[in-house]
């Protein structure tokens, strides 16, 4: 896919940062309001594929490397289990959530019932959905951008 | 009354975009009945209060998917054939 | 009619009939039959896991081996995607 015309190309251009600072907001107060990793990393993804549609998958592959998205999202995937075995260590199961009630990061127990929202509470919860959100964002993303260079491939060989 | 009302409309709407992502003939408009589809499955999802799932099904759904139904549609052919 | 549209309609009514019987069956909106697990979940969910938003404290302390599952499931999909495609870039 080539890219599309001026007016698409800068108005994606405009919209690109407010649609990633969203997605990254959904991913950060995932312990506090409604959404969490794959619902942010999803919106994010989403930008990224509209930036991938109107520039043109050339365009895109030339800056993003595919190898580097696999590397991400396998740190993404790794940084999820790692966390879920520490549970395992310093806890006592597997995915035991051992960093709330400690004071430290994330550590802090909110009141109970309906108040003002602490964004230093959660544990391991923001933890992991950093790493969901990694992951989902450079999954989807991955995915669209090889389909597209597939099909780029397809159109030059007509 | 109002809320009522729109879980009555919604459904139908769905059913009328799923519809038109049948018969339609171009698939880029079949293509945009989906989208239409998800993202008013999406709305449906927060009047029944699982805004978690519409965030979800409005990124996946309505734009994820027609980013590949799209690309897809243009590796191959834009109208469909007559069986 | 021939014998094919015939099946088609009496397989149709069978499944139709189910879904309403299912439709007709289903509990008010908002009252669950259960509710001692929602309780639980409810009341207990901001102190042990520190969490405002029950639903992703469900979702990533309660239930976290289902989110395992479901990320497993994404990584399989997106590893098998670029295999097949990768090959077809060359």
């Amino acid at each position: 896919m080539s890219g599309m015309s001026k007016i698409v190309k800068t108005i994606s251009g405009i919209a690109f940062p407010f649609i990633t600072i969203y997605g990254l907001y959904i991913i950060a107060h995932g312990h506090l309001t409604p959404g969490g990793g794959f619902q942010g990393g999803a919106i994010v993804a989403s930008g990224c594929a509209m930036i991938l549609v109107s520039y043109g998958s050339i365009w895109t592959m030339n800056r993003v490397r595919e190898k580097n998205l696999s590397i991400l999202e396998s740190l993404g995937a790794v940084c999820f289990i790692l966390l879920a075995l520490l549970g395992l260590g310093f806890g006592t199961v597997f995915f035991n959530n051992f960093l709330v009630g400690t004071n430290s990061l994330f550590g802090v127990v909110p009141a109970v019932g309906s108040g003002l929202a602490n964004i230093n509470t959660g544990g391991v919860i923001p933890l992991m959905n950093f790493a969901v959100g990694l992951k989902v964002i450079v999954g989807l993303f991955g995915i669209v951008l090889v389909m597209a260079y597939a099909s780029r491939t397809k159109e030059g060989k007509k | 009354m109002i809320l009522e009302g729109i879980h009555i409309i919604l459904p139908i709407l769905i059913v009328v975009a799923a519809a038109f992502a049948v018969l339609m003939k171009d698939l880029i408009a079949a293509a945009i009945a989906v989208a239409a589809m998800s993202l008013l499955l999406s709305l449906e999802f927060y009047i029944l209060q699982a805004p978690d799932v519409a965030i979800a099904e409005a990124g996946v759904g309505a734009c994820l998917t027609t980013a590949i139904l799209v690309i897809a549609i243009k590796a191959t052919k834009r109208m469909e054939e007559d069986a | 009619m021939s014998r094919r549209d015939i099946t088609a309609v009496l397989s149709f009514s069978i499944v139709a009939i189910f879904f309403i019987f299912g439709a007709l069956m289903i509990h008010p909106f908002g009252a669950p039959d259960e509710t001692g697990m929602d309780d639980n979940i409810i009341t207990n969910a901001q102190t042990e896991t520190g969490a405002n938003n029950a639903v992703t404290s469900v979702v990533f302390d309660y239930r976290g081996l289902d989110t395992l599952g479901e990320t497993t499931i994404l990584f399989t999909a997106v590893a098998a995607i670029i295999m097949i495609f990768r090959r077809l870039n060359k």
